[in-house]
């Protein structure tokens, strides 16, 4: 029992280094300066602890502006591709009609194509149709990019959901939306829930589209994170921590959800 | 109204009010001059341009910075579509060469002709019209490569080496002292996937070796190069294939020797001006080539602000503004500019390698690739392929030389390209000897 314990334990351990360790080493970098970054053994805790490279990334100009850009096109795409793909979804689940499964390979088509062959005629047509230079034409690339993703999943969740729930809420009087919109859908809200973090992610982190269609509207990343590859080191580490922070708290916030997701929750 | 309604109304409604707030946006702010680079990238380098560079320019623009493939995108679609949001650009002189055949750029003749007084040399004003009668870019930074070491690999030159006027054979023994002395691998060159290592074959070491680029690509003498940078590659640090920028192995302390563009050594250079000193890359038989790096300002065709962007051009080619841009990020003055003494330290490091690499006795100005628009990346990777089969993999200079010969023939074809010096010049496209 005492071992299995310590294998337990000592699992743990590892796992949580696993994850820990490199964040802790990016901080290091991150408040240590230039000084730390060069220096030859690497000390594991900070000698002087500076957050002059952090404030700089906040004084950046246009860097709260493009950070706000971000979170528009982010929300909008996660819109866009819960009002798609959920219902996209609910139809793999619940009908079998023809080419379903043709369907959904198509769906996955919208992947094949990289984005950088489709940019020339993509930004030709955004600006014929006015959608040129604004969020909202940014979130619908970025949708179209989540939305496979928001389809297979979010079908997959209406599948787990026993039909017999839905037809015992139509024997009781409910009407087919009602009973989709009070049975099924509190059932799969947290598997819906993870979907639309996982298309804010993909939205967050997209580069190429963002920074080809647009030009004063620049998302966080394509204004300033594309460019970090190019900066000295400890800014790089500095621009990394501010990316990691954000999502390791929005993950904290959430990791109820997404265990359910994956099936494990403590219902 | 029934709940389902309800719900449904109010989706609309929320998704309206967003669609229409942020529609709304781009309008408010239509009538800044937009200024779109694809050089000063980096954030410091960027804040530097907003802060001090433009400080006191006529127009205050909107500065926006742009990776080379998403510029070239925009600016050929906003062209297609005669939609245009830039009114400014900065870019290389490979970058901006593909907009000017399909008409892109807007001829600069009466600007070219108002900066006369500026004293930007005949041969760069050259460059800017692209083999047509009009001025297509003025000329608006410098810069080149060249190579830094730190001072203690100094003591492991070999005898009677000169550091400013090193052959390839000498970097060569120097390093191979160093390893043979201190067991480490001291040599760096920025082969990383995001390194410029493609400028050190096309403008440095063949060149130097053959005289050409294009035209001598399989000959005796390039096979011959291939199989002495092999055995040099034998003292070069293996981490090399990582390095894109090689001030941080120079900082750290993982090579003593490196080769790169200056604005890529100069935070080694800034931060430890002690440590390190500068000088040419080295010659070959043939001369020391090297390859010089023009950035330009043109106006694209269709420009919302052109005179705007006119009295940006002429006030950022003020030999004040230049030398301001010199001291902020590192590219030097293609005006007539005297740089100041009182540079930082690092700077003049970078300067004095920059005069000893242009004013060397054997020095052979070797350009940029010309004339491959779009076919440019794939002129890079004939060389970098040629190297990973070669120096890495260990492959029969002659066999390799001969199979991407055929790659580089078929592409130069294709492109049109006539030769660009030192390759002799050609009617029609570069051939492949």
């Amino acid at each position: 029992m005492t071992l299995r314990r310590g294998i337990f334990l000592s699992g743990v351990a590892t796992l949580c280094a696993w994850t820990l360790v490199p964040i802790w080493l990016i901080a290091l970098g991150a408040v240590g300066g230039r000084a730390a970054v060069d220096s030859w053994p690497k000390s594991f805790w900070p000698g002087s602890a500076s957050f002059a490279t952090l404030g700089s990334f906040l004084a950046i100009d246009g860097v709260w502006t493009a950070t706000l850009t971000s979170l528009e096109v982010a929300v909008l795409c996660m819109i866009f591709s819960i009002l798609l793909g959920a219902p996209a979804g609910y139809a793999l689940a619940r009908y079998s009609f023809r080419g379903a499964t043709a369907y959904r390979l198509l769906i996955l088509l919208t992947r094949a194509f990289p984005v950088g062959i489709l940019a020339l005629p993509l930004t030709v047509s955004f600006i014929r149709l006015g959608l040129y230079d604004t969020p909202v034409g940014v979130a619908l690339i970025h949708a179209a990019l989540a939305l496979p993703f928001a389809v297979l999943v979010s079908a997959s969740l209406f599948q787990g959901i026993p039909r017999e729930l839905e037809e015992a809420a139509w024997v009781f009087g409910c009407s087919r939306p009602r009973a989709f919109l009070r049975v099924v859908v509190p059932l799969a809200l947290p598997g819906i829930a993870a979907t639309a973090i996982f298309a804010f992610v993909i939205s967050w982190n997209e580069v190429f589209a963002a920074s080809v269609l647009t030009v004063r509207h620049r998302t966080l990343t394509a204004y300033l994170l594309a460019v970090l590859s190019e900066s000295p080191l400890h800014v790089q580490f500095a621009g990394g921590l501010m990316l990691i922070v954000p999502s390791v708290v929005f993950i904290f916030l959430v990791r109820k959800h997404l265990f359910s997701m994956w099936g494990i929750a403590n219902r | 109204m029934n709940r389902r309604d309800f719900c449904i109304r109010s989706a609309t409604a929320a998704a309206g009010a967003l669609l229409g707030q942020t529609a709304l946006s781009p309008a408010a702010r239509a009538a800044d001059l937009v200024w779109l680079s694809t050089q000063l990238r980096p954030i410091e380098e960027a804040s530097k341009v907003r802060q001090v560079i433009l400080k006191g320019a006529p127009v205050q623009p909107v500065y926006v910075v742009d990776e080379p493939a998403p510029f070239t995108v925009r600016l050929e679609a906003e062209l297609k579509t005669n939609h245009h949001t830039t009114s400014l650009i900065g870019a290389l002189h490979g970058e901006l060469q593909p907009l000017a055949p399909i008409g892109g750029l807007a001829p600069l003749d009466d600007l070219a002709a108002r900066l006369k007084d500026r004293g930007i040399p005949d041969k760069l004003m050259a460059l800017g019209r692209f083999g047509t009668a009009h001025q297509l870019y003025i000329p608006w930074m410098q810069a080149t490569y060249f190579m830094a070491a730190n001072r203690k690999a100094l003591p492991y030159l070999p005898a009677g080496a000169d550091i400013n006027a090193l052959t390839y054979d000498q970097l060569g023994h120097w390093a191979a002292n160093i390893a043979a002395k201190t067991g480490r691998r001291m040599l760096g060159f920025p082969a990383g996937p995001k390194g410029l290592m493609h400028r050190f074959f096309e403008g440095f070491l063949y060149p130097s070796y053959t005289g050409g680029v294009v035209t001598p690509f399989r000959s005796p003498e390039a096979a011959a190069m291939w199989e002495k940078f092999a055995a040099m590659w034998k003292s070069v640090n293996p981490n090399s294939t990582n390095y894109n920028f090689m001030q941080e192995p120079l900082l750290t302390g993982d090579v003593w020797i490196g080769f790169d563009h200056v604005a890529r050594l100069l935070d080694a250079l800034t931060h430890m001006p002690d440590q390190f000193v500068t000088f040419p890359a080295p010659a070959g038989p043939k001369g020391r080539a090297y390859m010089p790096v023009i950035a330009g300002l043109a106006i694209p065709t269709g420009a919302p602000d052109p005179k705007g962007a006119a009295a940006l051009i002429e006030y950022l080619t003020q030999p004040a503004t230049q030398i301001t841009t010199a001291r902020e990020v590192g590219f030097f003055p293609v005006v007539n500019a005297k740089l100041p003494a009182d540079l930082s330290p690092g700077l003049k490091l970078a300067v004095s390698a920059i005069n000893a690499t242009q004013s060397a006795h054997d020095a052979l100005p070797s350009l940029l690739p010309l004339g491959l628009g779009a076919k440019g990346g794939e002129f890079d990777k004939v060389f970098l392929d040629t190297f990973q089969l070669i120096v890495l993999r260990g492959g029969k200079p002659a066999a390799v030389l001969d199979r991407q010969a055929a790659v580089l023939r078929k592409l130069m074809v294709e492109a049109a390209a006539p030769c660009w010096a030192p390759d002799a010049p050609s009617t029609g496209a570069c051939p492949v000897l």
